[in-house]
């Protein structure tokens, strides 16, 4: 057979098996066969000498092209094979990305936090202190300090934990105000402070009572300090809470630590001051006490109520918490239901 | 009180519609809790006549023929034992609604027609506690002499057309609690002039006030009037009395006591009418209780009087519990001819803790409690006798007998009208400030920036500047008050550093992923104890609503166990919590609190894990995250050493050391307490608590910055055998001592013991890392190390070192 012939069919054999290798040894294997050392194109130069003078260089130059030609498709081959490879491998790692992740538990701050520190961000940008106190107090600091002797009539209003005859669990906040008044300096600058905590009250729990809830008191004291700011502060505190929307009174009220005392109501989130059974027809919803500070309460403190006076507020957070959230039964807050508490994760701002 | 606005028309023009009045009410005066309408969803009730009345043998039924008004009388069959011809009654006709929207049918009763119904007052609409007992297990019967016809709306009739204003009145307006103190405040608040009219009274009967002695301690009754009436004719009383003490929830008795309650609901003044006869020997007193002494209320309550009450006697026996309620043995009866009327103030404290102390609390004793007007001691005693000449036939002997007239100056306040403003936050003019105390009809004084305000007594609840400043500011409007912010020098807002403290333990513990929990700080006896180290005196409430909330908590652990059970309970068993709160006790004889937080996890370290790594939660996943709070405080020098806590598993439970100071403890829930709590059985709950206040003590001041280190580390491995008594604490402490200062951490990286093993040993291995911060570190060098510290485990530790 003529040399060329033999070369032509290389060709076309050699690129068959090469095609045809189905994996890298295998390739390789085409590989040395076709242009090993002893592969067949060496084989066809060997026979060279069995050709012309005069072709041989025209032979030479097609074993050559041929050569360069298996390479190719040698290289062609191995890439695809490797791309191959690699497919099969990662086609073997694919995972279901729609399958849920591994998660460890979540952290969640309970509703009633949740007020309390937004409410004492609010404070602390306004320039107040926070302040807290014994929540076991004296019946001088909770009562007698802030204007409740002892057979005030409003002793009755709030039954109270007493655990001996001077020291009682605080059903207020309020002696928290006594002992800050004592204690502050008026040449140091204006008192600004709130005070949040647990009160108690001989009340049986259920769904609108507990024996124990949060407060928080606010008081600023100081030689200029008006109703109108009381009012622009209660305004504001409404307004932040429970939005800018809501509409707020103020109505007369009586505390026996502040004249005048008043009462603040917000027009009803359920109807919009329309009147409902939440606001028992009336269309308000009260939110907070407040009033400007007794002069009994600065005196008993020791503070000229001639020259300073200032106004007070007290919050009940528990309360905040069941308006704002729609809570219908404040024990909810003391029984740690997981299922109850994970719900307000996205309150948390 | 509920306030007539009928009523309230005698006495100031009203123009402003009932709901919008109280609306002005509640925000400048009293806060109106409701406004009634008791016509509201009532609906063709007429009076009718009943011509003919025939009861029905073997019934309860009656057949009456009733005129209604119409050319026919209609039948009606009613089964009212106290129905009978002639009477004046009221029907519900075919069509009718009555109290809760029930619809009244013409229908057939034992096959007869009945075109209505005739009803009780229960029926249409009022409360059972304000309807006269003889109506009560009836139909109502409209008195003789009442202005109706037959066919008429009931409602006018009946006061139902009335709108009553709910007065929920704060302790120092007591002065609402009548309707000329109602009309005052009412006259004020819509700028209108009251009509309050005097009572001229003329004596018709003989001078009686020698005829009975009455000796009154003035400090228990500072005033105390009687009057006497004769020719009573105890009767019921008209139906325009009935109607007004009915609306404002009071049950109408008989003329004399309704007298007496319609008096105090026009002035406010508390008034008591005795049978003549009580005081036989001519002799009264007012004095306070001896001990034993008892009584027998009107309400037939048997009550044991304490000598901090104060009775009126015959001279002998008490006959009335003062300012509460009278004795049964000095009782109006229907017989009682001869009437005596009592007006008093009395000591207001001693009464309210009397009403309290017998659990008898009344109209009567709630105003005296709250005080009442001085000055209308006499005109209720007069009114009452005028009244009784009118609707009993009374006869009115001459003279008031006064037991006790104690005189009280008015009061008079002085302040400015510049404070008025500051505290206001208002600019108000002389004039305007002056108008306003003229619309509450007080007396002003004014000299330039002065002001003195004379106080009548029908509001002493006014004593000091800041009373006139409230006055002034509600009158004027709390509306029309500017809303400002407080103008004052700059204060820094913020939190003291413990305050800062706590917050960045709750913060880093919810972000572990810990709930925040919320509970009681009361519990029982037993469980404020639980969970402590050093258990102190309990602080105990003297009366507690029950015995599992009765002293204040000692720890916090308690609360979360209980959260878990409520939990576990649910079937929500997967729980990670922390509290942050205080703990309580009565050491060294004054009572402490603490800020303590704790934690508590049960279920797996996952959740909802589909790859079945079910790593349960443990003791070393929780002391790993109590690690890293510590890490993350700057803590250190922590120890942990075995130790028993009631309450806790205790071989699995460490008290938890800071530079050798207790700070808290770590460990696992006893079984003793899980195998009780029925869900809690077992169940693997693990928990640490940490007295913050202690830890506090341990914080590092400020970081002070340096550089990475720039020469590399070296490691070394190493494997220890020791008896498994000992612990890894103090192999670590004995690595530590001896490696030197090039140690800078070191790691357990393998715990073995088991059958490859001899008996009773373990096998530990660490990784010690070395560091040299200012040089490389030779071979050499770390070889020493080594050689020390085998040498010190082998000697000190009986260890062998592989
Ligand atoms: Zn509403």
């Amino acid at each position: 057979m003529d040399l060329l012939e033999k070369l032509d069919q290389l060709r076309a054999r050699g690129l068959e098996k090469i095609n045809a290798a189905a994996d890298t040894q295998k390739l390789n294997d085409v590989r040395v066969e076709l242009v090993g050392k002893k592969g067949a194109l060496t084989e066809i130069l060997h026979a060279m000498r069995e050709v012309a003078p005069e072709r041989r260089r025209q032979v030479g130059q097609l074993v050559n092209e041929v050569r360069d030609l298996f390479n190719e498709q040698l290289a062609q081959t191995r890439h695809d094979l490797a791309q191959a490879l690699i497919a099969q491998k990662l086609e073997a790692e694919k995972i279901d990305v729609t399958l849920p992740g591994k998660r460890l538990s979540l952290g969640a701050k309970h509703p009633v936090y949740l007020i309390l520190d937004d409410l004492e961000a609010l404070f602390i940008g306004l320039g107040y202190q926070v302040v807290q106190g014994p929540e076991i107090e004296t019946d001088h600091y909770c009562f007698e300090m802030m204007n409740l002797p002892k057979d005030h009539p409003a002793r009755d209003m709030q039954e109270t934990f007493y655990i001996d005859n001077e020291n009682l669990l605080r059903s207020q906040t309020s002696g928290d105000q006594a002992r800050v008044l004592e204690k502050h300096d008026f040449s140091q600058g204006p008192l600004k402070m709130v005070g949040p905590g647990k009160v108690y009250r001989r009340d049986d729990d259920d769904a609108t009572h507990s024996h124990q809830f949060m407060q928080m008191e606010g008081l600023v004291v100081d030689r200029n300090v008006s109703m109108s700011d009381l009012k622009g502060t209660l305004e504001m505190i409404a307004k932040h809470l429970f939005g800018a929307d809501r509409k707020t009174r103020l109505r007369p009220s009586y505390f026996p630590f502040t004249e005048p005392s008043v009462e603040m109501d917000v027009s009803c989130f359920n109807c919009d001051g329309k009147g409902c059974s939440i606001c028992k027809e009336t269309g308000w919803i009260e939110v907070l006490g407040a009033g400007m500070v007794h002069p009994n309460v600065l005196e008993n403190a020791g503070i000229d109520a001639s020259i300073y006076g200032g106004f007070a507020f007290g919050l009940g957070l528990d309360r905040f918490a069941i308006l704002k959230y729609g809570v219908d039964d404040i024990r909810d807050f003391y029984t740690n239901d997981v299922r109850f508490l994970a719900q307000f994760r996205q309150e948390e701002k | 009180m509920l306030v007539s606005y009928n009523w309230l028309k005698d006495f100031v023009k009203l123009e402003v519609e009932p709901h919008a009045l109280a609306e002005k009410i509640t925000r400048t005066g009293v806060e109106i809790a409701e406004v009634k309408h008791p016509a509201t969803g009532l609906k063709k009730l007429v009076a009718g006549h009943v011509l003919t009345c025939v009861k029905l043998e073997g019934t309860h039924l009656h057949q009456c023929m009733v005129d209604v008004g119409e050319v026919d009388p209609i039948q009606i069959v009613c089964g009212a034992p106290n129905v009978a011809a002639d009477e004046m009654v009221i029907v519900a006709l075919h069509g009718a609604r009555i109290a809760g929207n029930e619809k009244i049918k013409r229908g057939k009763i034992r096959g007869m027609v009945s075109n209505g119904m005739i009803c009780g007052l229960q029926e249409i609409g009022f409360s059972d506690s304000v309807v006269p007992m003889k109506y009560r297990d009836g139909i109502f019967i409209f008195p003789e002499g009442s202005d109706i016809q037959p066919g008429e709306d009931v409602y006018h009739a009946l006061g139902m057309d009335d709108y009553l204003l709910d007065f929920d009145i704060t302790p120092n307006r007591a002065d609402t609690l009548s309707m000329e103190g109602a009309a005052y405040e009412v006259g004020a608040i819509i700028d209108q002039p009251v009509k309050v009219e005097p009572v001229s009274l003329k004596a018709d009967g003989p001078a009686w006030t020698s005829t009975l002695t009455a000796e009154v301690d003035a400090k228990l009754a500072p005033k105390f009037y009687l009057r006497k009436v004769t020719g009573v004719k105890i009767t019921e009383s008209p139906l325009w009395l009935q109607t007004r003490l009915w609306n404002a929830g009071i049950r109408p008795v008989n003329n004399v006591v309704d007298v007496t309650n319609y008096v105090m609901l026009l002035t406010g003044q508390p008034m008591h009418a005795y049978d003549a006869r009580t005081f036989k020997t001519g002799k009264l007193s007012v004095r306070l209780a001896k001990p034993d002494e008892t009584l027998t209320l009107l309400n037939e309550k048997k009550v044991v009087l304490d000598p901090a009450d104060i009775v009126i006697t015959d001279g002998d026996q008490p006959v009335m519990l003062a300012g509460v309620m009278g004795g049964l043995n000095s009782e109006v009866m229907p017989d009682s001819h001869e009437v005596i009327l009592e007006t008093a103030v009395f000591d207001g404290t001693l009464v309210r803790k009397s009403a309290l102390r017998h659990a008898n609390r009344t109209e009567a004793s709630s105003r005296f409690e709250k005080g009442i007007n001085w000055d209308n001691t006499q005109k209720a005693l007069d009114m009452a006798a005028l009244l009784l000449r009118n609707e009993a036939g009374a006869t009115i002997l001459d003279g008031v007998l006064k037991g006790s007239d104690t005189k009280r100056k008015p009061v008079t306040v002085k302040t400015t009208f510049s404070y008025l403003n500051k505290v206001l936050g208002t600019t108000l003019t002389t004039d305007q400030v002056v108008t306003l105390f003229n619309r509450l009809k007080f007396e002003t004084q004014v000299a330039r920036d002065q002001l003195t305000v004379t106080v009548p007594a029908r509001r002493w609840d006014i004593m000091i500047p800041a009373d006139l400043v409230e006055e002034v500011g509600r009158l004027y409007g709390y509306d029309n008050l500017k809303s400002t912010q407080p103008l004052l020098a700059e204060t820094q807002g913020g939190y003291a550093n413990f305050e800062l403290f706590m917050r960045h333990v709750k913060h880093f513990l919810q972000g572990q992923g810990l709930m925040e929990a919320l509970s009681y700080s009361l519990t029982s006896k037993a469980r404020a104890t639980l969970f402590t180290k050093a258990v102190q005196p309990v602080a105990e409430v003297k009366m507690p609503l029950n015995s599992s909330r009765s002293v204040m908590r000692q720890n916090l652990l308690t609360g979360l166990v209980d959260a878990a059970s409520y939990n576990f309970a649910r079937k929500e068993t997967e729980l990670a919590f922390f509290e942050q709160g205080r703990t309580y006790d009565h050491a060294d004889g004054q009572f402490n609190e603490h800020e303590h937080v704790a934690t508590l996890y049960s279920g797996h370290v996952y959740r909802n894990n589909w790859e079945h790594d079910e790593a349960p939660v443990d003791f070393y996943f929780v002391k790993g995250q109590l690690e890293n709070l510590f890490t993350t405080l700057g803590l250190t020098g922590i120890e942990y050493r075995a130790e028993k806590i009631t309450g806790m598993h205790p071989t699995r439970t460490a008290g938890i050391y800071v530079q050798g100071d207790y700070v808290g403890f770590i460990g696992m829930v006893s079984h003793t307490l899980t195998q009780t709590e029925k869900p809690l059985r077992n169940s693997e709950l693990y928990g640490y608590e940490l007295d913050l206040e202690q830890l506090s003590h341990y914080l590092p001041t400020s970081t002070q910055a340096k550089p990475a280190p720039k020469f590399p580390a070296m490691s070394r491995d190493l494997s220890v055998l020791v008896d498994q008594a000992q612990s890894n604490q103090s192999v670590m402490a004995a690595i530590r001592q001896a490696a030197g200062n090039y140690l800078v951490k070191l790691s357990v990286i393998d715990v073995y013991q088991g059958d490859h093993l001899a008996a009773g040993k373990k096998s530990l291995a660490y990784q010690l890392t070395f560091l040299n911060e200012n040089a490389t570190l030779t071979d050499d060098l770390v070889n020493e190390k080594m050689a020390a510290v085998t040498t010190a485990l082998e000697t000190n530790l009986q260890a062998s070192v592989r």
